[in-house]
């Protein structure tokens, strides 16, 4: 994919990832500094703050109340205030409760004020289902990506986790970092030397010539599972993982698509107004003939009874029917 | 006998750990209930502790490196003159899993 010389990897933990690009940051530049629930000697809820407080101390890492918006308002006013705060949200679901502070003052202040002041805050959180049931399980990223002044991001990779990371801690303004359960077991190589992942770039993850599937977050993870039994069938799918969701790299979709000459778009979210929805409309604006679907969870809230988790979320097989419906149709 | 140390598992979650140390060089005897080495998860050190006695003959993750769970880690054997098998491939056919705790 790169022509540039292959670098010195090393293998992370996706914890480890977050835990380097914000010890980096905070060493970088003295304004940038953690608020959460269990951030502090805890380490937080998937260890990815782990060392945090011992090298740079409580004014730094500061644990907070569970009161979500009083967190999110902190920390926009704090980076309104000239900080760059990192706060923690641990399930996405509660980040509703900090949608006021996040939508209608750090998105708008930097418009407001005509450039007078700016919130460059990281709200890092973590969506998906794992188990816990309707209101612990929730992916609403489709829901912050028609709010202008907000970036959103969400990697798949320890790699992309720690680069996206750096480069949101040096945004101008308000960031989403959405991470995902189910990712934080995993592990992958991570460039040694320093560096960041820009903002607004999707990657080709997988190559292939018969459909592309847009997709990010965990279930880049599981198209490439659905890939892979597709292959055994003679089908070649070609996966883009977005990595960043606002603003969304449609040209890289749209790349992909012009030669598989077929989409599927796959969410863990719902359909309905979802990641999909957004990128098989701007997709079909530039290339008005291809075939599209699109998979997202079943209209229903996700249960904590297993057998309906998983019967509610897309897996592997459903992807590959959709796929398989789609290039016969 | 020969006996193969394994990754602990499975586990739904786990795919891989990293080994953080042996608590041994080859040609130690452990003991039952004795440490062998500590293997890090996204969220916990397992610690790795025999449940036989047996002797560490050859080690094949080294601290720092990483191993699928259910895989060969080290070749530990009750006579510390037994001859070992000539591949890893082989271990994992034919040998039995060197009991843990």
């Amino acid at each position: 994919m790169s022509s540039e010389a292959p670098r010195a990897t090393v293998k992370l933990f996706f914890r480890e990832a977050i835990a380097r690009a914000l010890t980096e940051a905070m060493r970088d530049d003295e304004r940038v500094m953690v608020l959460g629930q269990d951030v502090g000697r805890f380490g937080g809820s998937y260890k990815e703050f782990v060392g945090l407080i011992d090298a740079f101390g409580p004014e730094r890492v500061r644990d907070t109340p569970v009161a979500e918006a009083a967190m999110i308002g902190l920390g926009v006013g704090a980076a309104a205030a000239g900080m760059r705060p990192l706060v923690s949200i641990t399930y996405m679901d509660f980040l509703m409760l900090g949608l006021d502070p996040l939508v209608n003052y750090a998105a708008k202040v930097r418009y407001k004020t005509g450039g007078q002041l700016t919130a460059p805050v990281v709200v890092k959180t973590t969506a998906g289902a794992k188990g816990q049931g309707v209101a612990h399980s929730q992916c609403i990223e489709a829901w912050l990506m028609g709010v202008p002044g907000l970036v959103v991001v969400a990697p798949s990779t320890p790699a992309d986790a720690y680069g996206l990371l750096k480069s949101a801690l040096r945004a101008q303004g308000p960031v989403v970092f959405v991470d995902h359960k189910r990712l934080f077991p995993t592990a992958g190589e991570v460039p040694v030397d320093e560096g960041s992942v820009p903002i607004g770039r999707a990657v080709v993850r997988r190559r292939g010539t018969d459909v592309t599937i847009a997709t990010h977050s965990y279930m880049t993870r599981v198209a490439d599972e659905a890939a892979s039994r597709l292959a055994a069938e003679g089908v070649s799918c070609e996966i883009v993982d977005l990595r960043t969701l606002a603003p969304l790299d449609v040209a890289t979709v749209c790349e992909s698509v012009a030669a598989t000459g077929a989409l599927v778009t796959l969410e863990e979210g719902q359909t309905a107004c979802g990641v999909g929805a957004e990128i098989s409309f701007r997709v079909r604006e530039a290339l008005p003939d291809v075939r599209v679907a699109r998979i997202g969870a079943l209209p229903a809230p996700v249960s904590s009874n297993p057998i309906l988790e998983s019967a509610c979320l897309p897996d592997a097989e459903r992807i590959a029917e959709t796929v398989r419906r789609l290039l016969v149709s | 006998m020969i006996y193969k140390l394994l990754v602990p598992g499975p586990d739904e979650e786990i795919e891989e750990m990293r080994v953080l140390e042996w608590h041994g060089g080859v040609g130690h005897a452990f003991r039952p209930g004795e440490l062998i080495v500590e293997l890090e998860t996204h969220k916990a050190v397992v610690e790795v502790r025999s449940a036989q006695p047996g002797v560490l003959r050859n080690v094949l993750c080294e601290a720092g490196s990483w191993q699928k769970v259910g895989a060969l880690l080290a070749v530990l054997s009750d006579d510390p003159l037994e001859l070992l098998p000539e591949s890893a491939e082989t271990m994992e056919a034919w040998h039995v899993a060197f009991e843990v705790t």
